[in-house]
């Protein structure tokens, strides 16, 4: 049975064409008739299909009919394809003995598919290349693969041409899996070790386990138990996605399946926990289990307070989906009752906040995101805080930290000036710089997180007309010259503007805040005074003048009815802003006053 | 002739006239461009079909003004707008004092024409000039010149007519507030009755609207659009004229009363294609559609009509105070009581001391009305009352 299995992931950009080559994979076994075929067809989301990027795909069982006349059973187990998720991608990996690697044939391989790739490598993967869109104008497949070769050493003539939308090439990748890829290894008769790489939430079902049965087996009926905190249930189904759900009385090892067990909350069904038998446990834990920790944080509120409760529901139901999303109640003076999220990072943060409003109608305002900064008090103890409000008094401040990241940029020589200017002034420290062909270049910087969610992201783009990709890994916290500057209009601080920021660039950032306040804040009936200061200390200021006109100049029996709904219009566009003292911000002005790179 | 507060009954014709020899660059306005005189022909036999039918539909009436507005009212030849008139005269009963208005382009009138129209009952005329500045009219896209505005405005001088208007329009991009005054100043140079300064507010569908958005076209900013009213108001004021609305100002007694009928949040009806009527707490309008309604009143057919609201006591109220609100003179509280069953200042009690903390609004002499500063801010106040 093991040797007609063959597992493997897809290690691919945002882009360079994952779900259309699941798409292809999908049709061209027959998993799906043309009738049920539809674009991204493993896409989860909604939000995914429509923004067109795809985090993480569906497993998906396959039936081939290989050219040596056996069927295989092919398990396609998707890695998101984003920074925020890398822990995620390694558990996907470890479920795999290979990984097929596709590569953009007229972008290359960036940064973040190389982080990929070398932690497929790191597991023992076999790596299939694959050089896909051929069929586009600008393609240059040649590059590319030479580019594999250098990079990632693999022989650049093993590596595949494909065009994923057309078709080309796709059989030969499958031949490819079926030939190179070796079948899983693991004993049926040992105690079962099953590897979660995935799970959601299913409003009938419960929590639904994605698993990787790495020894062992697992039928219905049996119990479970999750090796990290020891909880036990009951398995009330099992079965494979092939792509619909479909039931199976047993998983042996080296099957990837789904499995249900009334377990409530995707938190008790951790992404690399282990499952095992109650009653004839394994030894030891599949190796690699980690408990992940939001990175990022931001404030969420509802835009009308008496939204709070709707907006905790909506977090309870989304969380039940989510293990990695954090929150907890918080209120600010300005924005009432709220929670402050926490975050794999800043498309996590997207993601969520696109979610609550969509699926669940809320209207949220949600604060600059901030990373959590550790601090040391002059009677020894230590305190970490993600909300600038909860700075300390200065008095008692002995030194603060902020986290760090190892940064990976990869980048055509050419703009390598442009990074080192661009990360020198993000408060960069160079470590290396290596060329991986003549044109291509990998820098490694040592970079504070707070910088790289600040903007950095859009001036790597800009500065490398978006050739450059990025990965980082967190390294831990280092000691920083930080203050707090507060935000004030008409003199009252609001603090839900406050933020943290390196002494050096306060001043900097102060102004440029204040001025996009000014630009962002419509005028008022009353002139509003912008104000930044540290402590009491103002460093900069900006006004916006009092409103001069809102008239209908002309008004007749024709248009009345028109210039009435005019009027209500606009009244319902002070639905979108929040009322701070007597001034009317707009709502997302909380977050947009962050991208100063907006301008 | 003091209006009949509350009146259900239609006080007012609007004769819609939507031909202009060529579409202004800041209109959006149903009007059509460059029609054949047999078109015209065609629409004024149409109209007088829809007038005998609205008559017999609106049996209970009262009628004090008539207006003819557009497109360019002045099109229609001095026989077209006689018979209009005389088939009014016939079907509806029309008070003797009647204001009967037409609106008139500089470049479609010449003394004969004025002086038939003035026969023909004609008792006011509004001009639309807009500027007497070659350069902006260019801008605007208006058909004729700063000159032949002039030849007009000196005929016009000459009728025996107790009332014409001059529109003037303010804020054009690159206008200055000199320049501004001096167009007024020449307006007021002919001694019209009557101005309507109007701030140049532009739609999106419109070809300067399209060049705002695109960037080709840059507006003055509200600064410079309050500096200008306001200067604008006070000259005018200076030169003996009196204010009497946001944009409109005329000497003591010369006000437009149709448009006061319209202020006054009064019923009215209106004939021709793409036509607006208000009555019976309804408000619909006349398909804008040439051909549809010419091929209705041939046959003797109602055309079609789309409502466009149908108002319960909240709405006509909503309607009655954002109106009302737009005259100098406020709203007559006792009045507006008599008239709706509510006291305002009670009901908008919270409202009416914010907006007079704010130095918008002012309730005195039983009174509620704009402050001079409010008239520019008037839509803060107007909003606070749509609930």
């Amino acid at each position: 049975m093991q040797d007609r299995i063959r597992n493997f992931s897809i290690i691919a950009h945002i882009d360079h064409g994952k779900s259309t080559l699941a798409d292809r994979l999908l049709e061209m076994t027959g998993a799906l008739s043309q009738r049920e075929m539809r674009e991204q067809f493993l896409d989860k989301m909604d939000l995914e299909r429509e923004k067109g990027i795809t985090i993480k795909l569906q497993p998906v069982r396959l039936k081939y009919q290989a050219r040596d006349g056996q069927e295989y059973i092919l398990n396609l187990i998707d890695t998101p394809g984003h920074v925020d998720f890398s822990y995620e991608v390694s558990r996907s990996l470890a479920a795999c003995e290979g990984a097929l690697l596709v590569v953009d044939a007229s972008q290359g391989i960036e940064a973040q598919t190389l982080a990929n790739v070398y932690m497929a490598m790191d597991l023992n993967l076999e790596i299939i290349g694959a050089v896909n869109k051929i069929d586009l104008p600008g393609a240059e497949p040649e590059v590319v693969m030479q580019e594999m070769e250098n990079v990632l050493g693999l022989d650049q003539t093993e590596v595949l041409p494909i065009s994923a939308k057309l078709g080309t090439g796709v059989v030969d990748l499958m031949e490819s899996i079926v030939q190179r890829i070796p079948p899983p290894k693991g004993d049926e008769e040992a105690p079962l070790q099953a590897l979660i790489f995935d799970s959601y939430f299913d409003s009938y079902k419960g929590a639904i386990s994605y698993i990787r049965v790495v020894a062992g087996q697992v039928r219905k009926g049996e119990v479970i138990r999750m090796m990290s905190n020891e909880k036990e249930y009951e398995v009330t189904e099992i079965g494979v996605v092939s792509p619909y759900m479909t039931e199976v009385p047993v998983l042996k090892a080296g099957e990837v399946g789904y499995l249900v067990a009334g377990i409530k909350n995707v938190k008790d069904t951790r992404v690399g926990d282990t499952i095992t038998g109650a009653g004839r446990p394994a030894d030891q834990p599949l190796p690699g289990y980690q408990e992940v920790k939001p990175m990022v944080y931001c404030g969420i509120y509802p835009l009308e307070n008496s939204d709070f409760e709707r907006l905790r529901d909506a977090l309870d139901k989304l969380k039940l989906n989510d293990a990695s999303l954090f929150y907890e109640p918080e209120t600010s003076d300005a924005l009432g009752f709220g929670f402050r999220c926490g975050f794999l990072g800043l498309l996590h943060l997207e993601i969520v906040r696109e979610r609550l409003e969509r699926e669940y109608d809320l209207s949220l305002l949600a604060t600059a995101p901030s990373v959590v900064y550790k601090f040391r008090l002059t009677d020894g103890s230590e305190m970490y805080i993600s909300n600038p409000t909860r700075w300390p008094a200065p008095q008692k401040i002995d030194q603060i930290m902020e986290p760090y990241v190892k940064a990976s940029i990869m980048v055509p020589h050419d703009y390598v000036g442009g990074i080192m200017e661009l990360c020198q002034e993000k408060r960069g420290i160079f470590v290396t710089m290596e060329y991986l062909t003549p044109h291509r270049v990998l820098m490694t910087y040592k970079l504070p997180l707070a910088e790289i969610l600040y903007d950095f992201f859009d001036a790597l783009k800009s500065r490398t007309r978006g050739y450059a990709s990025l990965d980082y890994e967190v390294t831990g916290f280092e000691v920083s010259d930080l203050v707090k500057v507060d935000i004030m209009l008409n003199g009252e601080v609001v603090d839900a503007l406050s933020f943290i920021v390196h002494e050096e660039k306060s001043y900097y950032r102060a102004r440029a805040i204040a001025e996009r306040l000014r630009k962002i804040i419509p005028r008022q009936m009353y002139e509003v005074i912008i104000q930044a200061a540290i402590g009491s200390k103002i460093i900069s200021r900006e006004n916006i003048k009092a409103m001069r006109k809102d008239v209908l100049a002309k008004c007749y029996g024709g248009d009345i009815t028109r210039k009435k709904k005019l009027l209500e219009k606009q009244k319902e566009g002070k639905k979108r802003m929040k009322q701070i003292g007597h001034i009317e911000v707009p709502k997302d002005a909380f977050l947009r006053v962050m991208n100063i790179e907006e301008d | 002739m003091p209006p009949i507060l509350g009146s259900t009954v239609p006080q007012c014709l609007y004769i819609h006239i939507p031909f202009c020899l060529k579409k202004c660059d800041y209109c959006d306005f149903y009007s059509i461009s460059g029609s054949s005189p047999e078109m015209l022909e065609r629409y004024s036999a149409a109209l007088l079909s829809e007038i005998d039918r609205q008559a017999a539909s609106f049996p209970a009436h009262h009628i004090r003004s008539i207006y003819f507005g557009g497109g360019t009212p002045s099109l229609l030849s001095v026989s077209q707008i006689t018979a209009i008139l005389e088939r009014i005269l016939l079907r509806f009963s029309v008070d003797s004092r009647a204001e009967i208005s037409l609106e008139a382009n500089p470049a479609t009138i010449d003394q004969n024409k004025l002086a038939g129209m003035v026969k023909a009952g004609v008792n006011r005329l509004s001009l639309g000039v807009q500027s007497f500045d070659d350069g902006e009219l260019r801008m605007l896209g208006r058909v004729h010149s700063s000159r032949q505005a002039r030849e007009t405005l000196r005929l016009i001088a000459d009728l025996p007519l107790k009332n014409y208007n001059v529109d003037l329009i303010y804020g054009l991009p690159g206008q200055s507030i000199n320049g501004w005054l001096n167009n007024l100043r020449q307006a007021v140079a002919f001694g019209p009755q009557h101005i309507s300064m109007y701030l140049l507010q532009l739609e999106p569908d419109t070809p300067m609207g399209q060049a705002v958005e695109d960037n080709r076209l840059l507006l003055l900013g509200e600064d410079s659009e309050a500096e200008m009213y306001y200067a604008g108001i006070d000259y005018l004021s200076a030169q003996g004229y009196r204010q009497y609305e946001i944009s409109n100002l005329s000497r003591p007694g010369a006000e437009c009363r149709h448009n006061m009928f319209y202020w006054q949040a009064e019923s009215y009806l209106g004939l021709g294609a793409g036509a607006v009527s208000f009555a019976q707490g309804r408000r619909w309008r006349n398909q804008p559609d040439m051909q549809a309604y010419l091929a209705a009143h041939q046959s003797k057919q109602d055309g079609l009509t789309e409502e466009l609201e149908r108002m319960d006591q909240p709405g006509l109220i909503a309607d009655a105070v954002i109106l009302g609100l737009r005259m100098t003179e406020g709203i007559d509280l006792a009045a507006f009581a008599g008239r709706f069953g509510l006291d305002l200042a009670d009901r908008y009690d919270e409202t009416i001391r914010r907006c007079q903390a704010e130095g918008l609004l002012e309730m005195k002499h039983g009174r509620l009305f704009l402050t001079r500063a409010g008239y520019f801010l008037s839509n803060q106040v107007m909003r606070r009352f749509l609930d």
